[in-house]
């Protein structure tokens, strides 16, 4: 695709995940008619309807979208980092790094608020994912050292967040609802938490594309480019580690986003690094949306978590591209 | 298959009987201390058959049940664990790899829902549940998801990579249904889930052990008919079919066998994962790359590991104990990471 062409794939995509959105505010527990919405869309007053539009529903998607795609930016960061197309929040052991030191300090420091829970994980993530790359030796040795090294570091990291969760008593069905990924309930206050972060790291993302179009080569390439491999690793690590900090305290762990929209992003073929970035974030924030509508959709007046919904999208979707013989790391002795 | 000398220097011929010591001191140990400080002559005499009730009933009816099946789920973990990893080439392989706790998390969370919701809809006492069922439930579980990678895999022909990439895709969308469905589920049964995730030898009873005995012991019956070609299996496909080895054939049998152990040992203490994992790397180290003493170490260290985790996690904990799962979890790491280093 040329780069007309990669931006109509984009605004298609952002387009969709509008529509979906609109889309979304007319059912749940109680179905609004698309006038209703319009109504309480360009003229909110007090009444139930705008409520639920400006306060309910509106919040929540529009979370759901910055989720994905700072989830989706994460996973391309990270799978551009270490060459390796498994890589994605979940399998470097990210996400559960960014969860389990937030569940330790709800349980065991509720005096810490909120507020500070997307440093809290950060730290976490960060620590996680520096056993983990250090397991890997830097993604340098065979790339399924850095899946089982992360798979690894998640389960050790899931058996605290267990344990603590033992202690947590009546927490725990609240505590156990975010661990499953979700948005109910999100209002304006969690959207605005979460924003910096998913931009700090999008934004990273698209500023450092020359950098990350180079470490598509090997190292020693990219050294030989002009690539300060010692800077530059950590700040790309730091950059994909952030939107997983931001959006763990809101929305729990939704499974596979990172890993399945880089992949079909890259399925389009954009033109360059920047339509890709772009294109992986767009696709995430439609993933997340339309999966956060099908959560709250399919069992009115209950919801499932979204990361069921994402799990099972991605679950097979990964199934398919290890099918396809697109994992195979050709070349390096599997 | 060269005879490299231990890595610690002990003498190979001394090493067995020095881990089967270690056997009987942790078993001792397990029975003699808990949380209830039983004098030591009341728990020999409840041993003998005398003694008073009390004491019988501690000795009798919770530690010895518990300790039995904490060995037999331990030998069955890291045997499993240890077949995995030789027949994966893959140092980093454990039984979670095949989908098995996932898979068995998910049945077990099916389980209790269904039999909860459908039969005793207002029931909020512990002694309603079906725990009896768990285990079969669980192996169930463990099973078939074993199995749906195995079929995903041989599609692929077979390639250790296939399966573990097939593994790390099945099991994540397994735990994430599973999680999901507790999740959702959200009533004031979540503890029993949560106590049946962590890995507890809590409460295991008579019955815990006679489940997990049969299949010990079959596993343990297949070891001499699999343990030629464990040999070759070691090896890539090409080299070990000029062996005459039937590849496929006899790695689906070892397949098998490392699921069903793994299997039934989940269902019966819950996943207590790293065991498989760290165990064969313990042995490795205190026996060297000579398979033939590697494996009977693996088997009884996988005992030791989960009599002394179990035993930590009682005293150390206080009334709340500790899971062995997370006993296990926290020893394992940093064995982990230093082996993971290693490895090139």
């Amino acid at each position: 695709m040329d780069a007309r062409k990669s931006s109509i794939a984009i605004g298609l995509v952002v387009a969709a995940t509008l529509l979906v959105i609109a889309a979304g505010l007319m059912p749940g527990a109680r179905t609004l008619s698309f006038d209703a919405v319009l109504r309480a869309l360009f003229n909110p007053d007090g009444k139930i309807e705008s409520i639920l539009v400006w306060t309910l529903r509106l919040p929540r998607s529009l979370a759901a979208a910055t989720a994905g795609a700072g989830l989706a930016v994460s996973g391309y960061l990270l799978q551009s980092l270490t060459r390796n197309p498994l890589a994605d929040p979940g399998i470097t052991g990210v996400t559960a790094g960014a969860i389990a030191p937030i569940v330790t300090c709800f349980v065991f420091l509720p005096w810490v608020s909120g507020l500070y829970y997307p440093l809290v994980g950060l730290a976490g993530g960060l620590a996680a994912a520096s056993v983990t790359f250090w397991v890997a030796r830097g993604g340098n040795s065979h790339p399924l050292h850095l899946a089982l090294g992360g798979v690894s570091v998640s389960l050790f990291l899931g058996a605290i967040t267990i344990y603590v969760l033992l202690f947590a008593g009546p927490q725990s069905t609240a505590l156990l609802f975010w661990l499953a990924g979700g948005f109910a309930g999100r209002t304006w206050v969690n959207l605005s938490q979460m924003l910096p972060w998913v931009l700090l790291g999008v934004l990273g993302a698209l500023v450092c594309h020359r950098v990350i179009a180079m470490f598509a080569l090997d190292d020693h390439s990219a050294a030989a480019m002009g690539v300060q491999l010692t800077v530059w690793k950590p700040v790309l690590l730091l950059l994909g580690v952030c939107p997983v900090a931001g959006v763990a305290p809101v929305a729990g762990p939704v499974a596979f986003v990172g890993l399945a929209a880089p992949h079909i992003a890259r399925l389009l073929r954009p033109r360059g690094t920047v339509w890709e970035i772009g294109l992986a974030a767009a696709i995430g924030a439609l993933i997340v949306t339309a999966a956060d509508l099908i959560a709250r959709t399919v069992a009115i007046p209950k919801e499932l978590p979204v990361g069921i919904v994402t799990a099972l999208i991605g679950g097979p979707l990964f199934v398919y591209l290890i099918q396809r013989g697109r994992l195979d790391f050709k070349g390096q002795g599997a | 298959m060269s005879t490299n000398v231990p890595a610690i220097g002990l003498p190979s011929r001394w090493i067995l009987p020095a881990a089967a010591g270690l056997v009987l001191l942790s078993f001792v140990a397990a029975i003699f201390l808990g949380i209830v400080d039983l004098p030591a002559r009341d728990v020999l005499s409840a041993l003998t058959g005398s003694g008073s009730r009390e004491a019988r009933s501690i000795v009798l009816d919770i530690r010895l049940p518990r300790i039995v099946t904490g060995i037999l789920a331990g030998m069955q973990f890291a045997l499993a664990g240890l077949l995995l990893q030789t027949i994966t080439r893959n140092p980093l392989a454990d039984p979670s790899l095949m989908g098995v706790s996932q898979g068995a998390t998910l049945t077990v969370t099916l389980f209790l829902l269904f039999t909860v919701y459908l039969a005793h809809p207002d029931s909020y006492s512990v002694n309603e549940l079906p725990i009896a069922w768990l285990p079969p439930m669980g192996m169930l579980g463990g099973m078939v998801s074993g199995g749906i990678i195995y079929i995903l895999a041989f599609r692929l022909g077979l390639s250790p990579l296939r399966i573990t990439l097939c593994g790390i895709a099945i099991g994540a969308v397994l735990h994430a249904i599973a999680i999901g469905l507790i999740a959702g589920w959200g009533s004031a049964r979540i503890e029993i889930i949560l106590e049946w995730l962590s890995g507890s030898l809590y409460a295991r009873t008579w019955d815990h052990a006679l489940f997990l005995l049969p299949f010990t012991l079959a596993g343990l019956a297949m070891l001499p008919l699999i343990y030629r070609p464990l040999f070759l299996l070691r090896f890539d496909a090409a080299v070990a079919r000029s062996f005459g080895l039937s590849y496929r054939w006899q790695f689906s049998v070892v397949l098998l066998v490392s699921c069903g152990l793994a299997a039934s040992a989940v269902g019966a203490v819950g996943p207590v994962v790293f065991v498989g994992l760290i165990v064969p790397h313990l042995a490795r180290f205190l026996a060297g790359r000579y398979f033939p003493l590697v494996l009977p170490l693996t088997i009884v260290l996988g005992a030791v590991i989960v009599t002394l985790g179990d035993l930590i996690g009682r005293v150390a904990g206080g009334p709340e104990e500790v899971p062995i799962g997370v006993v296990t979890a926290l020893m394992g790491v940093p064995v982990l990471l230093a082996l993971l280093r290693k490895v090139p």
